[in-house]
């Protein structure tokens, strides 16, 4: 990963772009703003994109069926900005293979905690990314289906998570039976958490061990490692 | 308000006493009616009787003519010296007395009636008889209304000849027979008057529930239009409000969404020129008020959005859901997470749509939070053993309630619990409204109650 990573905003509004190219190049992270499909395709062209920021409401050509381009021609991660609530089209552009997404309208400092995380995440582990075609995480009978953010217990019934820690999750699914440094965790709840942020990653892994009905005083599925840390210990099977 | 409007009342509730005017469309025109045959049928008895008793009458007048000619005419033929012969003879008829004398009948009876007396001297001139041998005079009693009739008749040679018989006044009935006939027929009559008063008033009623099906959802399916024209009138006319209705509905809808998503550029914008700010204090405030126009922004799409809700139905487990819901509630209000409690089963499935259920749960919970302090959260599973019965959940605070007269108003769209519009509990008014929204499109419902020690309680009601 380059030192700064170069990122392609796509947005109709030229106020919105400017700001977050102000805002993000101030936090050291360089970036091409454009306004619709047409000069997005021109600018993928001339350049080298280590993320985009994509806004699904697009003059023109609509932002799904740019999303589903970029993903024909590289990995690149895709951060999705939705309407609000409108579950459809986040469904669809996280089945595509987005990375993340942010209903609009969204906390900034929470958009640069998920470009980070999503950066590091392509960044440190390409070949643990999320198989954009694999719909479920099968381990321990529980079922992950990132495409819809949700998690299915044995029974097939739909187990409730906050944002945070279906992040946590995730990152420990994705990499079962390898240790997750409490860096790399926190990573992860920045911007999602208010509060401490090293208490809420305790809090986190309690609840998600309560959830997966993982004794917290002997954990055998999401177990603390000595010296700070978590591995979940399953087989995880993609389908 | 314990007005009941439904089922709506077409037909009394009570049957006995009963009511001289019912209430009911069907049992109004069903007296109305009834009346009105009643007294058509009376009418029709009557001239019926009449004109019989009038044939009654002729033939009556007929033959009594001829009685009493055939009498005199057995008298008037044989020669005086064997009258009495004769007479003697006669009087064995039975009812009939027969009396020679010189002067006309004494008799304790009026004269007979004009009407009466015409009819019977015209039959009695009627009977063949040479000229010299009719009667000179003709002297008339009594009638039908005394039961007997005295004729005297003056011989063509002198003296008298008076005859008595009965005379019965004509029956108002042929027979017993007619009379059951003519109470069945009646009977019969009203029977279909009924069956078809209700036919007919069905239309009314069925009117009536689509009025309240739409009150209920604007999107109620339309009335068949056909029946009898008036009835196929009235459901084009109520269709046709029905839809300038859903327009209405749709337009304001849209208008709402339309403005949220309008906001959203501008909120947005603000949020990342907040960032700019140098003033850090500023801009925490910024940010937070700008997180509250977002939350009013975000439940007014949600409440124009709930009207076309195609989230699919799918399995949770609804504990799980509750405690999720209090752990978010904690991280988001630090102060008040001692005072969120879940009390209930560990795990409970049911089939719902996830995030529109989490958003109502989670409106009722942040609304204990903001007026009450805290939120104790009951699952009350439905009993076991009843494949289709009904679960509660109570979302309890220690708040200080809302007035009775309050208690309905609170799921009106906009309305916030405080006059003053405190700013400090935040909210649009939207959070109770969208939850029962929700509740309700999944076949359940929503109630406030003030708890007995202090507080208010929410209970959430869904079907399993």
């Amino acid at each position: 990963m380059d030192a700064t990573p170069h990122i392609l905003v796509v947005d109709d509004d030229r106020e919105i772009r400017d700001l977050l190219a102000r805002f993000l190049e101030r936090h050291r992270i360089r970036v091409t703003a454009v306004r619709d499909g047409r000069e997005a395709r021109r600018a993928w062209t001339n350049g080298h994109y280590h993320l985009v920021v994509l806004d699904l409401m697009l003059p023109g050509e609509p932002g799904l069926d740019l999303a589903r381009w970029m993903r024909a021609q590289s990995d690149v991660p895709i951060v999705m900005l939705t309407a609000m609530g409108e579950e459809t089209d986040r469904i669809i552009g996280l089945e595509l293979g987005a990375d993340d997404y942010m209903p609009k309208p969204f906390n900034p400092r929470e958009l640069l905690a998920r470009i980070r995380a999503v950066l590091r995440r392509a960044g440190d582990a390409t070949d643990h990314r999320t198989d954009s075609a694999a719909r479920a995480l099968l381990f321990n009978g529980w079922t992950l289906e990132p495409a819809r953010r949700r998690l299915l217990n044995p029974e097939g019934a739909e187990v409730a998570l906050t944002g945070g820690e279906y992040d946590l999750l995730l990152a420990l699914v994705e990499r079962a039976n390898r240790v997750l440094t409490r860096d790399m965790l926190l990573d992860l709840l920045r911007g999602r958490q208010a509060g401490p942020f090293d208490r809420a990653i305790d809090v986190a892994i309690s609840r998600l061990r309560r959830k997966l009905e993982d004794d917290g005083r002997n954990a055998q599925l999401i177990k603390t490692v000595r010296g700070g840390g978590y591995v979940l210990a399953a087989t995880v099977e993609r389908r | 308000m314990n007005l009941r409007l439904w089922p709506p009342r077409l037909w009394p509730p009570r049957l006995w006493p009963p009511r001289l005017w019912p209430r009911s469309l069907a049992a109004r025109t069903a007296v109305v009616l009834l009346l009105a045959l009643a007294v058509v049928q009376a009418a029709a008895l009557t001239i019926h009787a009449l004109d019989r008793m009038e044939l009654l009458r002729l033939a009556q007048a007929r033959e009594t003519a001829a009685r009493v000619m055939s009498v005199y005419r057995n008298l008037v033929n044989v020669d005086a010296d064997q009258r009495a012969a004769a007479l003697a003879e006669m009087r064995r008829l039975p009812g009939v007395e027969v009396v020679l004398s010189e002067s006309p009948a004494i008799a304790d009876l009026p004269p007979t009636g004009p009407p009466e007396r015409q009819l019977l001297r015209v039959n009695m001139n009627l009977a063949p008889m040479p000229g010299m041998l009719r009667p000179h005079d003709i002297q008339m009693f009594g009638g039908p209304f005394w039961h007997r009739l005295i004729v005297s008749l003056r011989l063509p040679e002198g003296g008298w000849l008076n005859v008595t018989l009965p005379m019965e006044p004509p029956s108002f009935w042929y027979s017993r027979d007619f009379l059951i006939a003519f109470l069945l027929m009646t009977a019969a009559a009203a029977l279909l008057t009924l069956w078809a008063v209700r036919r007919l008033t069905a239309p009314v009623s069925t009117l009536a529930r689509a009025a309240e099906a739409l009150g209920r959802d604007v999107n109620a399916p339309p009335l068949p239009e056909d029946g009898p024209l008036e009835v196929a009138t009235a459901a084009a006319a109520f269709n046709t409000m029905a839809a300038r209705i859903r327009r209405f509905v749709q337009d304001r809808t849209e208008l709402l969404t339309a403005i949220g998503h309008d906001l959203r550029t501008p909120i947005t914008r603000l949020k990342l020129r907040a960032e700019f700010m140098e003033d850090d204090e500023q801009r925490r405030k910024m940010l937070l008020d700008l997180d509250e126009l977002e939350a009013m922004v975000s439940a007014t799409l949600a409440f124009g959005r709930d009207a076309k809700s195609t989230e699919p139905v799918s399995p949770l487990d609804l504990a799980e859901l509750l405690r999720t819901i209090l752990d978010e509630a904690a991280d988001a209000w630090p102060d008040a997470a001692e005072k969120l409690r879940y009390d209930g089963p560990g795990h409970l499935t049911v089939h719902a749509r996830p995030l529109a259920l989490k958003r109502a749960l989670a409106n009722l919970v942040a609304n204990a939070v903001n007026y009450g302090g805290g939120a104790v959260v009951r699952l009350i599973p439905p009993a076991p053993g009843i494949s289709h019965g009904t679960l509660a959940i109570a979302v309890e605070d220690d708040g200080p309630g809302i007035p009775p007269q309050e208690l309905d108003r609170a799921f009106e769209p906009f309305h916030r619990g405080e006059p003053s519009r405190n700013r400090e509990t935040g909210g649009v008014g939207l959070g109770l409204p969208i939850a029962r929204n929700i509740f309700r499109a999944h076949g359940g419902d929503v109630t406030l109650a003030n708890r007995p020690t202090g507080g208010l309680r929410a209970t959430v009601t869904l079907p399993v």
